[in-house]
């Protein structure tokens, strides 16, 4: 079951039908054959499939009708970032999401119509959500510095590097240019980007806010992973036989069962409040840090004892499971872990009645 | 006698017994950072048996090969605190893991249950690294449910003829023998008619596959024998009694599981990571009880290696021991993955730190509280046979 998160009859109803329509690309109960296949292989995803998602105008959902966008909102937004989560997609749909919401106005329309792979490098650190310095501008608009975790860079056309006072936009291919490419868990991959001198173009300053969307719609593909693989995990505790019966007729099992069923429930309704809060256009940073923190923690619990209940098998590559886990573990710090969102929370809460 | 022994290069095959704590760790430290090979230091996964090897010939060469073994058996017979020690200074060290299934349940099991023969042959072996030894129990039905194995064994004149399926086999694709639960009685109710052999896996019918892991490394196999014919003498204990004897193997092998090792190593990779990550001062108060945790865990654990040293066998609440182990181990290992923020998303090694894999670490967490009988399975056993609740 995919969650709709939205309240207000017409957005539901609007938000639903994205859902529904999303199930081509991104299936809830598809076969991962696919999402093996690229795995650990550089660029590591589907151009065809990246030219559908553009298609279906999923670039620039955010932005206005009048920059290129779709003009929705973060429910919308969240709703997909959610299929895509459970689909195990490895196209960076949320990070190409956040270089366009960067740029706003200044989106280029190559970038919206998903021909210019633009992806944003905007991390100096292993943690946070917070928009580093560091980016030095010469004369001629010529940059250096180093960005960080850029997640997918090998398949990038362009990075949009983004420091406190500016973004540029720099070709993926310019001179000056280069990668430190690491492979990830989840058999993507993420890279340090070093700047020496490259031809850059200069837009505006980037909107903090951006950064506030790009978590929630993390914390969202977060709640679809989970969601599904405990819909995985409750099929295996009804088939799986021992001792003469289904292994989910073991009480020991069943009440486990349940506290992850709480754990999706409070991160389905933190999210949809989160949401909402970011809709109304207040500052939702406090509840981004709840649903985040909140996200993270669930879906490594789910994933994690959904290969425990999965007993040897869920241990193996072979078997799906594990590849849900091992999402997770990347999906989980990205912009900012759990613990970064609790320190934030803190923060913020400080001096509050 | 003390006087004798050099705590710079402690001499092969001496008892260390007699040493204090204080000196026996200090010879240990300087021998291990004197011989260890150092390309093998903090290996990312578990060693295949060629790999380990020639760290498993030092140590062979040293005698501490088996610090638990008796002495008179070619082990070091320490006691459970230098045991203690001995983990904790290997494991601050890097040490990697043996293929070690010879020396904690081969071993000990036949000192326990083999016959004059079995022991003579088998012993020396594993002592030198001769045989490695794999454990061939799981079936793809008959897991938590072990009882319910299928693979048979038929006498045939002065043979015995194995058929069936092994799964799980863990460096199945390194071993040289396996030792294996096979059905000997059909008809006899489930635990009954069990048998315990050793197969070489050189016999004619044994196939192994490998089977890929979640952290993609080729940990453990498929077993399958198809007539496999071995000698009448290739049986432990008594035939159809194999179900008892397994049961008191798991005694050592919960013992063995619920050591303190993997919790210790776990621990000094997150306190390194949080030193590298320039956090140690923040992390203090969690790792502190972390630490203190694993403390308590090393007294517990010495209360049941203190029994084994008596010559007592270890009884169903050995099974808190590897419940809390894997429970701590699995704790530190979350924590490693709250800590490490986008390192713990790598593949591999971290670039500039590469005795840092905090994914991996995460990832080697898991499996321990499903093998060696799962911990909800643990828990039923402590619940029944030492509370006295249930059937
Ligand atoms: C890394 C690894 C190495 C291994 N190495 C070996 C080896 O060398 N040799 C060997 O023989 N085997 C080995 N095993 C297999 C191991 O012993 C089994 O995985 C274990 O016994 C559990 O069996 P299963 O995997 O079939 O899980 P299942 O028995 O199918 O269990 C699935 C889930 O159901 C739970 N469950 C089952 N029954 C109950 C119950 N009655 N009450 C409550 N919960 C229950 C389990 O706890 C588990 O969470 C290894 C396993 C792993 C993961």
């Amino acid at each position: 079951m995919a969650a709709v998160l939205a309240t207000g009859e017409d957005r539901f109803e609007g938000v639903r039908l994205l859902v529904e329509s999303a199930a081509g690309i991104a299936p809830r109960d598809g076969d991962l054959k696919t999402v093996r296949h690229l795995r650990f292989g550089r660029p590591g995803i589907d151009r065809g499939r990246w030219s559908e998602i553009s298609a279906m105008g999923w670039l620039g959902i955010r932005l206005p009708e009048t920059a290129g966008g779709a003009g929705l909102g973060m429910a919308e937004y969240a709703a997909l970032a959610g299929e895509v989560g459970a689909a195990l997609l490895p196209e960076p749909f949320i990070e190409a999401q956040l270089a366009l919401d960067f740029m706003g106005k200044d989106a280029p329309a190559e970038a919206l119509s998903g021909d210019r792979l633009v992806l944003p490098a905007w991390l100096d650190a292993p943690d946070g959500l917070t928009l580093a310095g560091g980016i030095a501008e010469a004369a001629g608009g010529r940059i250096s510095g180093r960005r960080r975790f850029v997640p997918m860079a090998a398949a990038a056309d362009a990075f949009l590097v983004v420091s406190t006072e500016a973004c540029w936009l720099i070709d993926a291919k310019a001179a000056g240019v280069s990668l430190e490419i690491e492979s990830a868990l989840d058999g993507g991959h993420t890279a340090t980007l070093i700047l020496d001198g490259v031809e850059a173009e200069r837009l505006s300053a980037p909107d903090a806010k951006a950064l506030e969307a790009a978590a929630l719609a993390t914390a969202s593909a977060l709640l679809g992973l989970m969601e599904r693989a405990f819909a995985i995990t409750l099929d295996y505790l009804k088939t799986r036989v021992q001792f003469g019966q289904p292994i989910g007729h073991f009480q020991a099992l069943q009440h486990k069962a349940v506290d992850l069923e709480i754990e999706i429930g409070l991160t389905r309704a933190v999210l949809r409040d989160a949401v909402e809060t970011f809709d109304t256009g207040d500052d939702c940073r406090r509840i981004t840090s709840r649903a985040k923190a909140r996200a993270a923690d669930a879906a490594m619990l789910v994933t994690r004892q959904a290969v425990q209940f999965h007993g040897a098998i869920g241990y193996t590559d072979e078997a799906d499971i594990g590849l849900f886990l091992r999402r997770a573990m990347v999906l989980a710090p990205r912009y900012g872990s759990a613990g970064f969102h609790r320190q934030r929370y803190a923060s913020l809460t400080e001096g509050r009645p | 006698m003390t006087a004798t022994v050099s705590l710079a290069a402690p001499q092969p095959h001496a008892d260390l017994n007699p040493l204090p704590d204080a000196d026996f760790r200090a010879a240990v430290r300087n021998w291990i950072a004197a011989s260890y090979p150092q390309e093998l230091r903090s290996p990312p996964k578990r060693l295949h048996a060629a790999e380990a090897m020639p760290w498993y010939r030092i140590l062979s060469q040293q005698g501490w090969l088996a610090p638990g073994w008796p002495r008179q058996y070619g082990g070091m017979g320490l006691s459970p605190s230098k045991l203690l020690i001995m983990i904790e200074e290997m494991e601050r060290y890097g040490c990697a893991r043996l293929p070690d299934t010879g020396l904690t349940m081969v071993g000990p099991l036949l000192i326990a249950h083999g016959t004059d023969a079995q022991r003579a042959y088998h012993l020396p072996k594993i002592l030198s690294g001769e045989i490695i030894w794999c454990q061939g129990y799981s079936e793809p039905d008959a897991g938590s449910d072990l009882a319910a194995l299928r693979t048979s064994a038929v006498r045939e004149g002065d043979q015995w003829v194995i058929n069936g399926q092994k799964v799980w086999t863990t460096l199945g694709m390194d071993a040289q023998w396996i030792f294996v639960l096979a059905r000997t009685d059909p008809r006899a109710a489930k635990q009954k008619g069990i048998s315990f052999f050793l197969v070489p896996m050189d016999t004619p019918g044994v196939t192994v596959r490998s089977i890929l892991n979640i952290d993609l490394h080729d940990e453990f196999a498929e077993v399958f024998f198809d007539d496999v014919r071995i000698p009448a003498d290739a049986i432990v204990g008594e035939v159809n009694e194999g179900w008892t004897i397994a049961k008191n193997l798991l005694g050592f092998e919960r013992l063995f599981l619920g050591s303190p090792k993997q919790s210790e190593g776990a621990l000094d990779h997150l306190e390194r990571l949080c030193h590298h990550l320039g956090k140690s001062g923040d992390y203090a108060s969690l790792l502190n009880g972390l630490r203190m945790e694993l403390e308590d865990h090393k007294s517990f654990y010495t209360t049941f290696a203190d029994r084994v040293r008596r010559g007592e066998t270890l009884g169903p609440d050995v099974s808190m021991l590897k419940i809390n182990q894997s429970a701590l181990y699995q704790k530190i290992a979350d924590r490693i993955m709250d800590v490490a923020g986008e390192l713990g998303t790598l593949a591999g090694q971290v670039p500039d730190a590469p005795t840092l894999y905090p994914g991996s670490v995460f990832l080697q967490a898991r499996p321990t509280s499903i093998y060696g009988g799962s911990s909800e399975i643990q828990r039923n056993i402590v619940a029944r046979q030492v509370l006295g609740l249930g059937r």
